[in-house]
């Protein structure tokens, strides 16, 4: 098969999985059936992906397989299909990888749900697939943009899972609501691009000013998708969704979107310095400023949430100083760390029923595999040297060295350490130690199908620096380590972190968080920026809303109402002059005759 | 048959009106089979008709000539253009989702699909028409059965007396559905009258003898008359379009209305207004287009967020989907202001994708209506449950509505922001995107509100999922903006010879 038909399976086995579950409803209710299905359809896509790869390593030549979609004037304006190029045959794996592991690792997490529920939670899973391929294989940026508000809109279904729940419905608009305002940006951006260039393709040189407005806006959208500050508001609140969807959507792929975006349309952000200035300043900003909101939370989803909008800081901050490579092989090793960090903490919340570290304790004896997967996981993410995180870190932290007087690469190492504290404070308090309650004792290790995703996703964290150099091959740039300076500084600052997190929180578990975190605790729980976004929904667009509609009702309306109003008491004054009495009447013909007489004479 | 095809899809439901009046009122199946068939050979022939369009060719096609008052030059003339087939394609989804959804209608039901089927004759009557006097004769056939649907069928409803012009409640009851009838009919039939005024003005003037669209296009009208008797034209057809200020009929008479009466009035009559201006206004008069453009599109901005801030405020759901009703037809109308290839294919295309969309909404609301006996949202709350088939529709029709790439509505407003850049109208295509986002607003705030949450509390115990019948409406509607969604040139590709067509009348004219 050739790369573009491989390419194009990838999207007709999610989508028949997702048309026969969506027609068929009988497949849906019954729970198993629609899981087989999906996973089929994600087997069948991995293999078709892993073909890509392949195909791409030995030949890295970009092909296309296109159809005219939009056509105005008998001109094509925009097409669909598939392309296949070094970006999507590396971004294609990594998705399809991550989303078979977490369906498979679903099998076993949503095994209590009721049949119908279960059903639908496979179903929403194959939609997922198929847009996030819709969007990994697009050919232009206005197939990529169709993709990016489908993989929306089934983060709203999957957040939303427990409907009957207030706060996932809440949370599950709120996002939607996000997202698609930053979206505006993208739209705004698609249409500007067009206006200057004649087509959605991501290689058109434009004049410098419209560069930099068209990737401002399209940058805009990666700041509502990517969770950068501040519209990261929405990330930490989608983890009402189940857990195995955090892994995948919130974490590992679909935030990722905006990175992969960037990636996607380089060479027009290589044209706007301006734009990578900001992204630069924003990513390192946002790095930082996640990392400190994830040192004080309890809850074991949110201060992975909070990681994943640091870490993505951290690729949109590469991106900004121009490495696309170091941004890209950073999603991809978060990819493979973050899913799995998500799903280890599935595995602990799903044996002690509860998100909060301090109802965990000494899980890592009663579940080695759990446990383990969660500090290799943690070993990633905080980049201590050897695991994948470190290389793909080093790269970030290479390319951003130097820029901006060094500012934001000072931030991003301050991260560094930050991150191994505070993911060190998990791992100590979890899973080390005692237990802490009867649940924490009675916790056992999951079933295989929950196991073996762990296992994979572990080997791909620990070991995923190998791929540094295939990875940049693919780009035809080339790939060498070397220990110096700046790696050595990383790595004692990740492992100086962990230490920390051991000293502070190994002994006295429990005990309160120390004055600075303290602090930061309690700016945290002022969620100022949520509060910006509450005034401005209830006291300005709400109170907007009300206000017209008042007015289109009393006074817009009311005027149609005076006129009717208008003509029904003229009738009924009118009406008096219809006595019902003959001399009236005749008076009226004199007083008429009259007045023709006198109209004749004065003529 | 394939040469009169347009006479049968204009006469069949007509044919099946007169034989749902022959039958006994007590023949309850009997008069619902014969709607759904005369509703069926329409939509059948609809089909027909689009697939047989000869996109190469382009132009008017399947030309049938009947004389009707020869010594005016007025003809019974019916021809496609690019745009008819669409158009009858979604009049035709819409009367058998109508007919299927009001399938558990209690009360006069002969008298009421009567009325439904010669509406929807009048609405296809309209689409093929050529001969201009004839196209208002059909306007009319399809407005005024609606002053009975409402005031008959309807349901009505308290608005409370406040703000200026309080004391006008001594007169008459806001909110009641004699009141909504009588608005809505007065104020389109004002809209006729001026409309009426402009036809007779351009008869007049062209000296052809003819009502001949293709004749009156022809004729060179002086400047002057051009820019008096364009906004004639644009009011008097607006207001059918719910332009703003006068769309105020829209909101009460699409909530009083009965649910298959609300689907064709939402879903289609509004079309015919907004086809009025474009293919009349805009065609015939192109200097006065471009003096009025200007405001035109103006005006459509302010309908798009104006209408759908009003939506956002509304707690009764029914006035929820009338409000979107005004905002997404400020789409079709900033559309046809660009006078771009793009901005006037998706205004055509937004006519169909809103109709499909807002009529499974009218219809998704009428199911929820008969069910809860409320339509106030606050009320609601983890319908879902009860409800799931209901819910997904629901969820569906709001992500069109929104403008998700997948399905309809994104094809049009993405084509009308397009056309709207292209020509320089950031102040109109601005507003318009924030008005697409708005709409996510309100939507998803109605659906959190209905379906959502836990419950549904014991008062709602006849809660039930759609039916039979039912389903069909739901299905037909619901694959229309999927299918149209994933595959837009199954439209556009007859569409777009049909704006080239009639945009370049146009902009030659101008370019004089």
């Amino acid at each position: 098969m050739t790369p573009t038909t491989l390419a194009l399976t990838t999207l007709v086995a999610p989508a028949s999985a997702a048309l026969v579950l969506a027609v068929v409803p009988g497949l849906r209710s019954r729970g198993w059936p629609a899981a087989a299905l999906c996973i089929l359809a994600s087997v069948v896509s991995l293999g078709a992906a892993l073909g890509v790869l392949s195909g791409c390593l030995a030949d890295p030549t970009p092909s296309v397989l296109a159809v005219p979609w939009l056509r105005t004037s008998s001109v094509t304006v925009a097409e669909i299909g598939v392309r296949v190029d070094g970006v999507v045959a590396s971004m294609l794996s990594v998705v399809t990888l991550v989303a078979l592991s977490v369906q498979v690792f679903s099998l076993g997490y949503m095994h209590d749900e009721p049949r119908p529920a279960f059903g639908r939670y496979f179903a929403y899973h194959a939609l997922f697939l198929l847009s996030m391929d819709v969007l990994v294989v697009a050919p232009n940026l206005l197939q990529l943009f169709a993709g990016w508000e489908l993989v929306g809109v089934t983060s709203y279904l999957l957040i939303g899972f427990y409907y009957r729940k207030p706060s996932a419905a809440r949370a599950a608009v709120k996002a939607f609501w996000v997202t698609k305002f930053a979206d505006m940006g993208f739209l705004a951006g698609l249409l500007t691009l067009f206006v200057a260039s004649g087509s959605f393709g991501w290689d058109a040189h434009l004049a410098p000013g419209t560069a930099t407005v068209v990737t401002l806006l399209l940058f805009f959208a990666v700041v509502g998708k990517s969770a950068q500050f501040p519209l990261h508001v929405w990330l930490p609140d989608a983890m009402e969704g189940p857990t195995p969807v955090s892994a995948l959507l919130h974490a590992a792929t679909m935030v990722a979107a905006g990175v992969f975006l960037v990636v996607r349309a380089d060479p027009l952000f290589a044209q706007a310095e301006a734009t990578r200035t900001v992204m630069l300043v924003l990513g390192a900003a946002t790095a930082l400023f996640a990392a400190l909101l994830a040192l004080v939370q309890t809850d074991i989803k949110k201060v992975l949430a909070y990681s994943t909008c640091s870490q993505l800081g951290y690729m949109v901050a590469a991106l900004g100083a121009g490495s696309m490579i170091g941004g890209f092989f950073h999603l991809t090793t978060h990819a493979f760390f973050k899913a799995l960090l998500f799903l280890a903490a599935g595995s602990a919340i799903h044996a002690v029923h509860s998100n909060e570290i301090g109802d965990m304790g000494g899980l890592a004896r009663r579940m080695p595999v759990t446990g383990g997967a969660f500090v290799v996981g943690a070993l990633a993410l905080a980049g201590v040297p050897g695991f994948s995180g470190f290389f793909s870190k080093d790269l970030v932290l290479e390319a951003v060295e130097g820029k901006l007087a060094s500012l934001p690469w000072a931030a991003l190492l301050a991260t560094a350490f930050l991150t191994a504290f505070y993911m060190g404070r998990v791992v100590v308090v979890a899973f080390f130690g005692a237990p802490t309650g009867e649940k924490a004792e009675r916790a056992h290790e999951p079933g295989w199908s929950m196991r073996g995703p762990l296992v994979v996703l572990g080997v791909l964290a620990a070991g995923g620096g190998v791929f540094a150099a295939p990875f940049a091959h693919l780009y035809g740039r080339e790939y060498h380590f070397e220990m110096g300076v700046g790696p050595s500084l990383a790595a004692a600052l990740a492992i100086g972190g962990f230490g920390a997190a051991y000293l502070v929180f190994g002994r006295a578990k429990g005990a309160p968080l120390p004055a600075p975190l303290a602090l930061v605790d309690r700016v945290a729980k002022t969620s100022i920026v949520n509060r910006v976004y509450e005034v401005g929904y209830r006291r300005v667009a709400l109170a907007l809303a009300d206000g017209l509609a008042w007015i289109d009702r009393y006074i817009v309306d009311g005027l149609i109402n005076l006129l009717g109003y208008g003509t029904l008491e003229a009738g009924a004054r009118a009406r008096a002059v219809q006595t019902g009495l003959a001399p009236d009447y005749v008076l009226a013909a004199m007083l008429g005759v009259a007045g023709l007489a006198v109209w004749a004479v004065l003529r | 048959m394939n040469e009169h095809l347009l006479s049968v899809i204009v006469g069949a439901p007509a044919a099946a009106a007169l034989v749902v009046m022959l039958l006994p009122s007590s023949a309850r199946l009997g008069i619902r089979l014969a709607s759904l068939l005369g509703a069926a050979v329409s939509l059948a022939g609809s089909v027909a008709a689009l697939v047989g369009y000869d996109k190469a060719r382009g132009g008017l096609q399947r030309a049938e000539d009947y004389p009707l008052v020869p010594a005016l030059g007025v003809h019974l003339r019916f021809a496609l253009d690019g745009w008819g087939g669409p158009l009858l394609l979604l009049t035709g989804i819409i009367i058998v989702a109508g007919v299927l959804a009001s399938w558990t209608l209690g009360k006069r039901d002969k008298e009421f699909f009567v009325l439904l089927l010669v509406l929807v004759s009048g609405v296809f009557g309209v689409f093929v028409s050529q001969d201009l006097l004839v196209f208002f004769l059909f306007y009319e056939i399809a407005v005024l059965p609606m002053y009975l649907l409402i005031g008959i069928w309807g349901a009505s409803h308290e608005v409370r007396a406040a703000g200026p012009f309080a004391f006008v409640w001594k007169r008459f009851k806001v909110g009641d559905k004699q009141y909504a009838a009588m608005k809505l009919t007065l104020m389109l039939l004002v809209g006729s009258a001026a409309i009426l005024v402009a036809i007779f003005a351009l008869y007049l003037q062209s000296g052809a003898h003819s009502f001949d669209l293709g004749d009156l296009a022809a004729a060179r009208y002086p400047r002057a008359l051009q820019i008096a008797a364009f906004p004639l034209l644009w009011l008097g057809f607006g207001t059918l379009a719910g332009v703003f200020p006068f769309h105020t009929w829209s909101p009460d008479g699409h909530a009083s209305a009965p649910t298959a009466v609300s689907m064709l009035h939402a879903g289609v009559l509004m079309k015919l207004g907004a086809f009025g201006v474009m293919r009349v206004g805009m065609v015939l008069l192109p200097e006065g287009t471009r003096f009025w453009v200007p405001v035109v599109g103006a005006v459509a901005a302010i309908n798009v967020l104006y209408g759908a801030f009003c939506a956002m405020s509304q707690t009764d759901l029914k006035y929820i989907v009338a409000y979107s009703s005004v905002s997404h037809m400020g789409v079709v109308m900033l559309g046809a202001a660009t006078l771009t290839a793009a901005g006037w294919n998706g205004a055509v295309f937004q006519m169909v994708a809103h109709g499909i969309m807002t009529g499974l909404f009218f219809a998704l609301v009428g199911l929820v209506y008969e069910r809860a006996h409320t339509r106030a949202i606050a009320r609601m709350g983890g319908f879902g449950t009860v409800m799931p088939g209901v819910a997904a529709f629901f969820t569906l029709a709001c992500l069109s509505s929104l403008g998700l790439p997948g399905t309809a509505g994104f094809v049009s407003e993405f084509l009308v922001f397009l056309g709207a850049w292209q020509g320089g109208h950031l102040f109109w295509a601005i507003p318009g995107i924030l008005g697409a986002f708005v709409t996510a607003i309100y939507v998803l705030k109605a659906t959190r509100a209905i379906f959502w949450g836990p419950g549904p509390s014991e008062a709602f115990h006849d809660l039930a999922d759609a039916r039979r019948t039912e389903w069909g409406a739901l299905l037909i509607l619901g694959t229309g903006l999927v299918v149209l969604g994933f595959w837009p040139r199954l439209l556009l590709d007859p569409i777009d010879p049909g704006s080239v067509h009639h945009l370049a009348r146009i902009l030659a004219e101008v370019a004089r």
